[in-house]
């Protein structure tokens, strides 16, 4: 994991993929690239199964862009369809049984750290919210209890979207979705509460309707915990199978669920925010000027 | 025969406004020219689509019409494109990329 095993074995270039030779050589690795220039650079996401229009699809690109190293990043995936295309990325993905990738991701960046000390390595885990909220739950709450220091990103399209459509603890109250004729007896679940609680010092929503707060996010979320504790991103990436929206319709759908549910919020711990404004010259969390305190 | 974006460079080049490859789901598929159009005396450069890559949900048109309000982006059959860009004949260069043009049509 370094810069090293994105490059060519001598002697090889000339028998490599087009797409790899564009990757190695205008790809982002040990460059910061942004989402305002995108269109102009070679992603690391690959083509992939997921299907047309897929609001997941987007968020996926937009983070795998994000990423502020993407040379020193490990994916973390599980069953659903996010790891289609996750897996098809230029970053190794570690894929495990359904619902144990934060007992995965926790075991991997204690390694890291053991094996790289105070080199960053970063962490991020990307499932579902049936993986998560569900399947995965006990082990995605005790990892943030034990305090693990990577980032957890649930790609929440609100169903079972890779099983053809049963409810999840994410389910909005009320949906009728195809193998749940009767509609979701209870409410969404909140992860986001329960992040807090359990002691992350970053937690934020976001719908991919903004790429760039999608970025900021994911940027924040990453760095933060390299060092100050686990981070939890909540994404509203709608399946347009499940439930049924023109794929040009996708992004309106995402306008409407960000007014209804999804509105944009971050939570930041004071540590994390002294920790980026410090280390990462984050103006916003710069302490305020006495003068400016005393006038008030 | 499916569908693929197609972009009008001459309204595109009139603004390039880069906002559709960011709401593309796919990676690598709406990508920037900044000379084209130029030789028509049109200033930004312009958005084109890998047509490989695309698949048709047509989330850019969206986006440019509503977002952009540029009404730059259609959808065509693609056998009704006479020419367009693939991935084997796309260049990248330091801020953009450029794209040798083919058929589509095979045979
Ligand atoms: C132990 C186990 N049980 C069930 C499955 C089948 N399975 C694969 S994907 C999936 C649902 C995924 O739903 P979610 O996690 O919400 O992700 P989405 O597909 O909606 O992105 C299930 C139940 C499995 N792979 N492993
Ligand atoms: S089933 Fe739904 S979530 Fe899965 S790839 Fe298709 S649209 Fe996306
Ligand atoms: S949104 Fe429309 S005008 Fe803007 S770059 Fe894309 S095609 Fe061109
Ligand atoms: S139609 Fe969809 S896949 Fe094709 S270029 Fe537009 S947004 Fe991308």
């Amino acid at each position: 994991m370094s810069l090293d095993y994105v490059k060519f074995s001598p002697g090889f270039e000339k028998f490599m993929p087009k797409e790899y030779r564009d990757m190695v050589e205008h790809g982002p690795f040990g460059k910061k690239v942004t989402v305002s220039q995108m269109g102009s650079f070679k992603e690391i996401l690959e083509e992939h199964p997921m299907c047309a229009g897929c609001a997941m699809t987007l968020f996926i690109r937009l983070a795998i862009i994000s990423f502020p190293n993407p040379e020193d990043t490990i994916t973390v995936g599980t069953a659903g369809c996010g790891r289609l295309a996750i897996s098809q990325a230029a970053i190794p993905f570690v894929y495990g049984n359904y619902g144990d990738q934060n007992g995965v991701a926790s075991g991997l960046s204690r390694g890291l750290r053991l094996r790289f000390g105070d080199k960053p390595k970063d962490v991020v885990v990307m499932v579902g919210d049936g993986g998560m909220a569900d399947i995965g739950f006990s082990g995605t709450l005790h990892s943030w209890f034990r305090k693990e220091k990577f980032t957890t990103i649930m790609l929440d399209n609100e169903v079972y979207g890779n099983t053809g459509g049963q409810e999840s603890g994410m389910t909005n109250q009320g949906a009728v979705l195809k193998m749940a004729p009767l509609g979701k007896k209870f409410e969404k679940m909140d992860m986001l509460g329960m992040a807090k609680i359990a002691g992350c010092a970053y937690v934020a929503t976001v719908v991919p309707n903004n790429p760039r707060r999608v970025e900021s996010v994911i940027k924040k979320a990453v760095l933060i915990a390299r060092e100050v504790g686990p981070t939890y991103i909540q994404a509203y990436t709608s399946c347009n199978i499940e439930y049924a929206i023109p794929t040009d319709k996708v992004m309106e759908d995402a306008k409407n669920v960000e007014n209804d549910r999804y509105q944009f919020s971050e939570y930041v711990t004071e540590d994390a925010k002294q920790y980026l404004a410090e280390r990462y010259g984050y103006k916003e969390f710069l302490p305020k000027p006495a003068a400016a305190i005393s006038k008030a | 025969m499916y569908l693929v974006a197609d972009i009008n460079v001459e309204i595109c080049a009139a603004t390039s406004c880069k906002l559709c490859t960011q709401f593309c789901p796919e990676a690598n598929t709406i990508l920037y020219n900044n000379d084209a159009g130029k030789e028509k005396g049109l200033k930004y450069g312009s958005a084109y689509v890998a047509v490989d890559r695309c698949k048709g949900c047509a989330q850019c048109v969206w986006v440019c019409d509503n977002m952009a309000k540029h009404h730059a982006i259609k959808m065509v059959m693609i056998d009704q494109l006479p020419q367009a860009a693939i991935t084997d004949n796309v260049t990248y260069g330091e801020k953009d990329t450029t794209a040798l043009l083919v058929s589509q049509m095979v045979g």
